[in-house]
């Protein structure tokens, strides 16, 4: 043939499957939005597949009886035993024996103080912070924010042993010249000597997202609100915070959630896995485990009693996100 | 209430002085509109009698206090934002009554004067609604009650109607009108709109690259500007301009010359230019109107803008026909007139018309500094005393 081959008259029995499958998610509206059906499901069912797998695990191993929970083998047609846990029994009672083998709720409670007073801590020096680089034009702005990023990379374990010196109380000296500087308070122990690491750490990431959204805020509201009679202060807390609630409940969530998943610092602050020492949350499930014998089901059950506190948190915060999102449009 | 004064106020940023040296008397319940083209300093003027920034050298004076060193919600200033500026996170009430919170007022207190500001500016029944919610004037009004519960010395207005539609615009500006004589505050209005300065103000002040040019009632800007920049700034389309040489008995252009006993001007400069807006050239034949019709000038009619109460037309003074200028240029051009005639004139484009200039009309302004030498060369060429002359003023400076 002379002319060029029209591409629809090529005969449907010269292509192979695939190629047949290909040429027709190409050309056809249908075929390709049903593709891309399909291809939404296989990935949001992967993400909830790895997402919610743990804590099936958790629950099934809270779940069975100790004593039980050698024989996870699912006997599978074709493939033979697989190892997959499974419930083996059904003993709620462990969600109990959790808090009487060992205080939980006291390390549920020291997370938790740990968690909300540094989320506060940050919220307010990071709101004070985003003010300033997210709304004020001055030289060096450029400079100090770079000097924030450095800092955030630095490794945590870097700050852990200086740190932990001057919480003892070892007076804090010069490096090589020995000049003695001041003789700081003994804080290991107490909550100060974790939440003073944690707020510095977990800072520069709220700085970042606050300074992105209180740059959004029109000058207009702002200086509405200081012609309407608050400071520059009451302006950030009365107008700017607020409007910036979505930006606020993300920095508040991730610093809540990070301090209280924490255990590296807070493990080493407080000398003993004691609740009465500020041991955290983590260091509550490990003290399941002794010297001999390690309680899977307690630990599970442990996990899942302190995951509950930071689930309700996040439901609700998300509220507050998704309604900020929504209504927020911005208009001045 | 309250007057405002500035004192050599100047705003210097980095590398440009938005404010120069500003000398400003506001009086007592008086209605002030700052006029001039984008970026002059007017909003920078402004915000220094807000608070909102500091001047870099001056000083502000609101009623009889020293103001500037005071931040805005010492000030007893309240202002309505060209953006309007309403706080999204509340609802109307709560936006009303912003300030009065801030202030500890009791609640009954806030009550009443809310339901007061808003009844002022028409928003019965839209109290408890979302800022949102609202139409652009709507938004407007809420505004301006935001601003007028607190009952403030005085009002600053930044380009509040910018925003709005041109039909509502229109209409909030009677309001605004309504508004000062119901509430008889002082009022600072920032606005570029010549027409909102003209319609609303007691007096304006019209600000050219950060210095103040005159404030005078409109009616006195618009008659006798004291420079050139007033002169073209002020009326719509804008003052013809052309240059020329003072001679003897007269000046004389490029295309026409005006005879006028020059000894009574009170001016070295040989260097003038003459002024005369568009609706003070007429045609030759219908000029019985005009009491002293100048010199007949030869032109062509180049472009006819028919606007249905006048038709602008844009004379060519050489006869050739130049490219197309848009009105503001072409009134600048040396060699091009803008006139406006009746609509019912019969009048073609290029064709030859014999045009006259109403000589009690014409501005003489010195070239180089721009300053306004004489209003009107009637009286001059009759050898009358009476010319109304310019008074030096001196650059910038206050001239009432």
């Amino acid at each position: 043939m002379g002319t060029e081959p029209d591409p629809a008259q090529t005969a449907d029995d010269e292509m192979g499957p695939l190629e047949r499958w290909t040429h027709g998610v190409v050309n056809d509206q249908e075929k390709r939005n049903r593709l891309y059906k399909a291809l939404f499901y296989v990935a949001a069912a992967f993400f909830l597949v790895t997402t919610l797998f743990p804590f099936y695990w958790l629950l099934v191993l809270a779940l069975t009886p100790s004593v039980r929970q050698a024989d996870w083998n699912v006997s599978i047609p074709l493939l033979g035993e697989v190892p997959f846990p499974t419930p083996q029994g059904f003993n709620v009672h462990a969600f109990v024996e959790v808090f009487q083998q060992v205080p939980f709720h006291l390390y549920v409670f020291n997370s938790f103080v740990l968690a909300t007073t540094t989320t506060i801590i940050v919220l307010l020096l990071a709101s004070l912070a985003g003010y300033v680089f997210g709304r004020l034009e001055f030289p060096g702005r450029g400079l100090m924010m770079l000097a924030i990023l450095a800092v955030s990379y630095f490794p945590p374990a870097a700050f852990l042993i200086p740190l932990f010196d001057a919480f003892l109380g070892n007076a804090v000296v010069v490096p090589f010249l020995g000049i003695e500087l001041f003789e700081p308070p003994r804080l290991v122990n107490t909550p100060g000597s974790m939440i003073m690491p944690f707020s510095a750490l977990f800072l520069p990431l709220s700085i970042f997202i606050l300074t992105t959204f209180y740059a959004q805020i029109p000058d207009g509201l702002e200086d509405a609100a200081r012609v309407e009679g608050t400071t520059r202060l009451g302006a950030l807390f009365r107008v700017i915070m607020p409007l910036s609630a979505p930006g606020v409940a993300t920095a508040a969530v991730l610093t809540f959630i990070a301090v209280y998943n924490e255990y590296f610092f807070s493990s080493i602050m407080a000398l003993n896995n004691q609740p009465e020492q500020w041991s955290p949350l983590v260091g509550g499930i490990l003290s399941y485990q002794t010297q001999y014998t390690t309680d899977f089901n307690l630990m599970a059950a442990a996990s899942i009693v302190g995951v509950l506190p930071m689930l309700i948190i996040v439901v609700v915060a998300q509220e507050k996100i998704v309604s900020g999102l929504t209504e927020g449009a911005l208009k001045e | 209430m309250a007057r405002v004064h500035l004192d050599d106020v100047t705003k210097r940023y980095e590398d440009i002085i938005a404010v120069n040296e500003m000398n400003l008397e506001i009086r007592d319940g008086e209605f002030v509109c700052l006029v001039g083209p984008s970026g002059c300093g007017k909003s920078t003027t402004m915000e220094t009698i807000a608070g909102l920034t500091k001047p870099t050298e001056g000083t502000v004076t609101i009623g009889e206090t020293d103001v500037t060193d005071l931040p805005p919600k010492d000030r007893g200033v309240s202002m309505v934002f060209q953006n309007i500026a309403l706080f999204p996170h509340m609802d109307v009430y709560d936006n009303i009554s912003f300030g009065l919170r801030l202030r500890k007022f009791d609640k009954d207190e806030i009550d009443r004067r809310v339901q007061e500001a808003s009844d002022v500016v028409q928003l019965e029944g839209m109290l408890d609604r979302e800022p949102n919610e609202l139409s652009g004037g709507q938004q407007q009004r809420v505004a301006i009650a935001r601003a007028i519960v607190r009952k403030p010395d005085v009002f600053l207005m930044d380009e509040p109607l910018a925003n709005l539609d041109a039909k509502l615009r229109v209409h909030m500006r009677t309001e605004l009108q309504r508004l000062h004589k119901q509430l008889d505050t002082t009022i600072i209005y920032v606005t570029h709109d010549q027409a909102e300065a003209m319609t609303m103000s007691d007096r304006i002040a019209v600000i050219n690259a950060g210095e103040l040019q005159q404030i005078d009632p409109p009616l006195v800007c618009y008659n006798e500007p004291a420079n050139r920049f007033v002169a073209g700034f002020i009326g719509s389309p804008s003052m013809n301009f052309v240059e020329g040489d003072l001679t003897g008995d007269g000046l004389t252009t490029d295309h026409f010359d005006l005879e006028f006993d020059s000894d009574a001007l009170e001016t070295v400069a040989d260097d003038i230019t003459m002024g005369v807006r568009p609706e003070d050239i007429y045609l030759e034949h219908e000029a019985d109107s005009t009491t002293s019709a100048s010199e007949t000038v030869e032109a062509r009619t180049d472009v006819l803008e028919p606007m249905g109460d006048e038709i602008f037309v844009y004379l060519s003074l050489d006869g050739a026909s130049s490219e197309l200028m848009t009105s503001d240029e072409a009134s600048a051009a040396s060699n091009q007139l803008l006139m406006s005639v009746d609509p019912d004139t019969e009048i073609d484009a290029n064709e030859s018309v014999s045009i006259v200039l109403d000589r009690s009309k014409i501005h003489l302004f010195e070239t180089a500094s721009g300053e306004a030498i004489a209003h009107g060369i009637a009286a001059l060429s009759d050898g009358m005393s009476t010319a109304s002359v310019a008074p030096e003023a001196d650059s910038g400076g206050q001239h009432e």
